[in-house]
């Protein structure tokens, strides 16, 4: 069965970017714009297998995304990788402490994608 | 175009327009962090996105912007009017870009040297020094390095199976690396999403893995099972990179240690079988020093079929085998293993010289030479000299002396030379006190060895440093041939194409039409057929209908409805940059920029404002040695204000500059002809500032560049009219000028009111409808040839409609012989128009007057009506 | 579900998630001799692991899949 992955970044020009590039491997993708509708999704029943999720957003960024979201019944163990740039290194160590698996470093090219969700998604 | 550039130019239009919205605000709130988080934001995600391509000149300059913006929202940099000079040129720059994106799929190589100069513009503004990521990098791996000189000597390597481990010493012999892991991940790692149990399965380069709990178990009623405690050990052949690499997330959880081959050799089993053994050592030793390899080989065989193959001695042979096998030349380690038979003890292969030629081991594990001259550790040293080697005559010196030791203290922890960071201390600490780096720099040359120029890292990609904030090259102003108000790119936040609004705006429009059929079928149904309980029924359908339709339009329109901060948002920098350039200080003040309009009418507002705007500054305020003179304050303040006034949204643009001189008006109309002697003496000065909206009148004594593109005042007029718009001007001499817009709040669906005159009906828009009254003939006066009556204490002209379109019958008076008279408001005056009846007030949706028609000023246009027929709008200030 | 309790055994499927530790820690507390069946199983998260190990219960059948057997031969008992 398709794992599906839920995208969150508020820049339309990266959902899009990641959406066809996993859509292209394979996955099933859910985007959203922001933590919070985000959140929304996740309450109305959407189950995906792995997040990847970018760290500045207006509304909700990531690191408020990811606590939230480990209060969730049934998010708790649920890997989510934060999209973060190199300069960010501090992001980087902040995104683990609030609970997220791991991080993307953009730009993510296809390949190298697939390669670090193969690694911190069972059965991908 | 490609989807995804497509939306990443759209994406990058409003991420501009973004940036320069808060740097403009940041201007006048430099300290507002907030603003300065949406500011990185913007860039962040421009250069983001802008990854996604191959763009490398707008990455570039966009990768410098972020780091800057990065160092100014942490507080590293401040925020100052020159870094948003250059942010602006920059941003600039990116739009230029973008544009040639569009237009060329690609961008000119040429840009390359702006590119380059525009990123170091910017990167010249971070003054302290960055350490990299790289660097960091470097210091969170550093826990994967080995703690000791040979922490492989402690593995429990003999815990593998013979299998494994024979695999493991063939790998080496191969020359692969061996790497032992150790991964203990955290407690609480589950809830960061981790499954370590399933990262440690994908190893790269696995050959064995085991599973250890890290204490006893508790019961299971106390069993905590989301708290990890378990430790999870791989052997690989990865290579240390790979390995890094793959545990990158954890490194903190996870000990990587290189094994030599030979480490491997582990005789296990059963050790019972006694001294018998000794004739084949001697045997074995004696053929190995003659060199006969083949007779060693057979000894061992024909040894090995008559041992028990559980007992230790026949492990022992196996290894001598296997090892004769791959490595016949590498005597010193056959001869341990044929030496050990004698006490049965595993060979301590840890004491071997190590000049031992096993291909695999010390070769291939460069990290047992001491760390501190690993490439990564040379290069950070080498940074921190070049740091501390800066002139100490800043104000940061401080600053930067902690961050140089803060760097290196991680990275003698990371090479294990703890004992070096308190005699560092020491030297930080004269450093400080002395203001001088030249402490610390001299304890840094005593512990390190210079390294030779050509061995740093190219410091221009990881480590900014300049010696002081220079004046920008970016004065000779390469400006990319876009004026600040060229900047603004149409409004973007209705995400729905334009075509489909604007199709659901037509269907809308048929429906309010379509739906008026109604009342005219009710009408027949009582009339012509009679039924009158037919026609309730479809009066009272017909209202539900009436009611949806409306709530729908009004829906309708409300998606089509934008702020006008869409236009205004464009001015503070316009305003900025002209009077910059102009040398004048000018004040704007953006008032209601939440009032809302209909997209087309915020649209149409944009040119006419930037024109009227420019007009005030190039025209309207002074020099400001010149306000000074005059009394004024210094600066000049020009005001827009947006407010919602019934159905239509009004903007006054108002300056307290030098105002328009009425008499300088007419001389020069007189001049350039527009009006004649005549009319020259009559003209009052209202009049006579009116004539600015005359075809090609401009008062610029000079023209300069920054007077329009040979557009004057009569065509805002125009462009405001062509949306039913008005325009009003009020200037006081040396006090300033006021210009009033008037626009509908939609243009879509207008309210008319239809009369009847004469046999035809007309519309009138509702918007200049004031009243309809009856009057008795006897109330209306004639003055001189003019009719008028008193209305509430007021007199009001009256025309009639039919001399007004050119008709001579007279207006038709009811059975009490009232005269039907519409009140319309023109240009602020009542006027009373004769009809014979008036109808109902109908929704429709107005269509200007084309072909032959186009020519009828009297109309504004027609419209279609429910019953088929159609209804022509009247034009009342132009028929009066 | 990854993982099905039957009478006096737990079947596990495919692969076992963090959220279903609870429940077989649960199980396993009610039936302290009860057999684990991970002939299907490909991957199991390791909070389910550490109640397996914790349990010390007996594993009657080892996974079809011979790597992950191996790794599970390191960590809990075989019948």
């Amino acid at each position: 069965m398709a794992k599906t992955i839920m995208v969150i970044d508020d820049s339309a020009t990266m959902r899009l970017s990641l959406k066809s590039g996993l859509e292209l491997s394979g996955f099933k993708v859910e985007s959203a714009g922001d933590g919070l509708l985000a959140l929304n999704q996740l309450k109305s029943g959407i189950k995906p297998d792995l997040i990847i999720t970018d760290i500045n957003m207006p509304n909700m960024g990531g690191l408020e995304f990811i606590k939230n979201l480990r209060t969730l019944p049934g998010f708790r163990f649920i890997p989510v990788l934060a999209l973060t740039t190199e300069s960010q290194q501090e992001k980087k160590d902040e995104a683990k402490k609030h609970g997220a698996t791991g991080w993307l470093v953009k730009p993510i090219t296809g390949p190298d994608l697939v390669k670090v969700i193969k690694q911190v998604l069972p059965g991908a | 175009m490609n989807p995804l550039l497509e939306q990443f130019l759209s994406e990058s239009r409003e991420s501009l327009q973004g940036i320069g919205e808060k740097l403009m605000q940041l201007e006048k709130d430099p300290a507002s962090s907030e603003l300065m988080t949406e500011l990185f934001r913007f860039v962040h995600t421009l250069k983001g996105n802008s990854g996604l391509f191959d763009l490398p000149e707008l990455t570039r300059v966009l990768h410098a912007g972020e780091d800057l913006m990065d160092a100014v929202r942490n507080g590293v940099v401040a925020y100052s009017p020159l870094l948003a000079d250059r942010l602006l040129d920059a941003m600039d720059f990116v739009g230029m870009l973008c544009d040639e994106i569009e237009k060329h799929g690609s961008t000119n190589a040429k840009h390359i040297d702006n590119s380059v100069r525009l990123a170091a513009d910017l990167r010249q503004l971070i003054v302290v020094v960055i350490v990299s990521s790289d660097e960091v990098a470097c210091a969170v791996a550093t826990p994967l390095q080995p703690q000791n000189s040979n922490p492989a000597s402690q593995l429990p390597l003999a815990d593998l199976s013979e299998e494994i481990r024979m695999t493991a010493y063939r790998a080496a012999v191969s020359g692969e690396t061996l790497h032992w892991i150790e991964y203990s991940p955290s407690e609480e790692c589950f809830f960061q999403g981790d499954d370590p149990f399933f990262q440690a399965r994908q190893t790269p380069g696995i050959l064995w893995g085991g599973i250890a709990a890290r204490h006893v178990w508790p019961a299971l009623a106390e069993l905590d099972p989301f708290c990890c405690i378990l430790d999870f050990t791989v052997l690989s052949t990865a290579s240390l990179e790979e390995l890094q690499e793959y545990y990158r997330y954890v490194p903190d959880q996870v000990r990587i240690i290189p094994v030599p081959g030979r480490f491997f050799i582990l005789p296990h089993g059963d050790p019972n079988g006694g001294p018998v053994y000794e004739d084949f050592v001697a045997d074995a030793l004696g053929l190995l020093q003659s060199g006969n390899m083949v007779g060693l080989t057979r000894a061992t065989r024909s040894m090995l079929e008559l041992s028990n193959p559980d007992l230790w001695l026949s492990a022992a042979l196996r290894w001598l085998l296997l090892v004769t096998e791959q490595e016949p030349e590498n005597v010193v380690v056959q001869e341990v293993i044929i030496i050990s038979l004698r006490t049965l003890t595993h060979p301590d292969w840890h004491e071997l010289d190590a000049s031992t030629p096993i291909q695999d081991g010390d070769a291939v594990t460069p990290r047992f030479k001491p760390a501190k001259q690993t490439p990564e550790v040379t290069a950070l040293i080498a940074a921190q000299r070049e740091v501390l080697s800066m002139p100490n005559d800043v104000a940061w010196l401080a600053g930067r002396l902690k961050s140089v030791a803060a760097s290196l203290s991680g990275c003698l922890q990371a090479i294990v030379s703890t004992e070096l960071v308190a005699s560092m201390d020491v030297a930080l600490n004269e450093s400080l006190e002395q203001q001088t780096s030249v402490p610390l720099l001299r304890w840094l040359d005593s512990q390190f060895e210079q390294t030779p120029k050509a061995d740093q890292p190219d410091t221009s990609d990881t480590i900014y440093m300049p010696e002081t904030v220079a004046v920008p090259q970016a004065d000779a102003a390469v400006k990319y041939g876009r004026r600040s108000e060229d900047a603004y790119v149409g409004p973007k936040s209705i995400k729905v194409d334009q075509a489909k609004i604007d199709r659901l705006m037509n269907l809308i429009g048929e429906m309010v039409v379509a739906k008026n059929a109604l009342p005219y079928l009710a009408g027949r149904a009582e009339t012509v057929f009679g039924v009158r309980e037919l026609s309730r029924e479809i009066k009272s359908q017909y209202a539900v209908i009436n009611r949806i339709a409306e709530e729908m339009q009004d829906s309708i329109m409300q998606v089509r409805m934008m702020p006008v901060s869409f236009v205004f948002q464009r001015f503070p920098r316009l305003v900025r940059d002209t009077s910059n350039k102009l040398g004048k200080e000018v004040t704007l003040i953006l008032e209601g920029e939440e009032t809302e309009a209909d997209k087309n009418v915020i649209e149409s507002l944009g040119d006419p404002l930037v024109h009227i705007v420019r007009n005030s500054l190039d025209h309207g305020i002074e020099m400001p040695d010149v306000r000074r003179a005059q009394g004024k304050p210094a600066a000049g303040t020009i005001v827009i204000r947006a407010t919602q006034e019934a159905d239509r949204v009004v903007i006054e643009i108002r300056d307290d500059g030098k105002g328009i001189d009425p008499a300088v008006i007419k001389r020069l109309a007189y001049e350039k002809g527009i009006i004649d002697e005549e009319r020259l003496e009559r003209l009052t000065d209202q009049e006579a500032i009116n004539l600015v909206f005359a075809a090609g009148f401009s008062t610029a004594e000079v023209v300069s560049d920054l007077s329009g593109r040979g557009v004057g005042m009569d065509v805002v007029r125009t462009a405001i009219e062509k949306v039913n718009g008005s325009i009003h001007l009020e200037s006081e001499n040396g006090k300033g000028t006021c210009i009033r817009l008037s626009l509908p709040l939609s243009m879509a669906v207008t309210n008319v009111m239809i009369v009847e005159s004469n046999n035809q009906i007309f519309g009138v828009p509702m918007g200049i409808v004031v009243e309809t009254v009856r009057i008795a003939r006897a109330d209306i006066r004639t003055i001189k040839k003019n009719q008028a009556t008193v209305l509430r204490g007021r007199i009001v002209p009256l025309k009639s409609l039919n001399m007004l379109l050119g008709q001579h019958d007279p207006p038709k008076a009811n059975e009490e012989d009232e005269l039907a008279v519409l009140i319309v408001s023109l240009g602020g005056e009542s006027v009373g128009i004769f009809v014979d009846d008036f109808r109902e007030t109908v929704d429709i949706i107005l269509k200007p007057m084309t072909g032959v028609l186009a020519g009828l000023s009297a109309y504004t246009g027609s419209a279609l009506l429910g019953d088929g027929s159609v209804l022509m709008v009247l034009d009342m200030k132009e028929i009066i | 579900m990854s993982i099905t309790f039957k009478k006096n055994c737990v079947v596990f499927c495919d692969m076992a998630e963090g959220e279903d530790a609870e429940s077989l820690l649960e199980w396993l507390q009610k039936h302290p001799k009860g057999k684990i069946d991970l002939s299907e199983c490909s991957h199991l998260h390791p909070a389910n692991l550490q109640v397996l190990m914790a349990a010390k219960c007996s594993i009657f059948a080892r996974p079809k899949d011979e790597l992950l057997a191996a790794w599970l031969d390191t960590a809990l008992k075989t019948v």
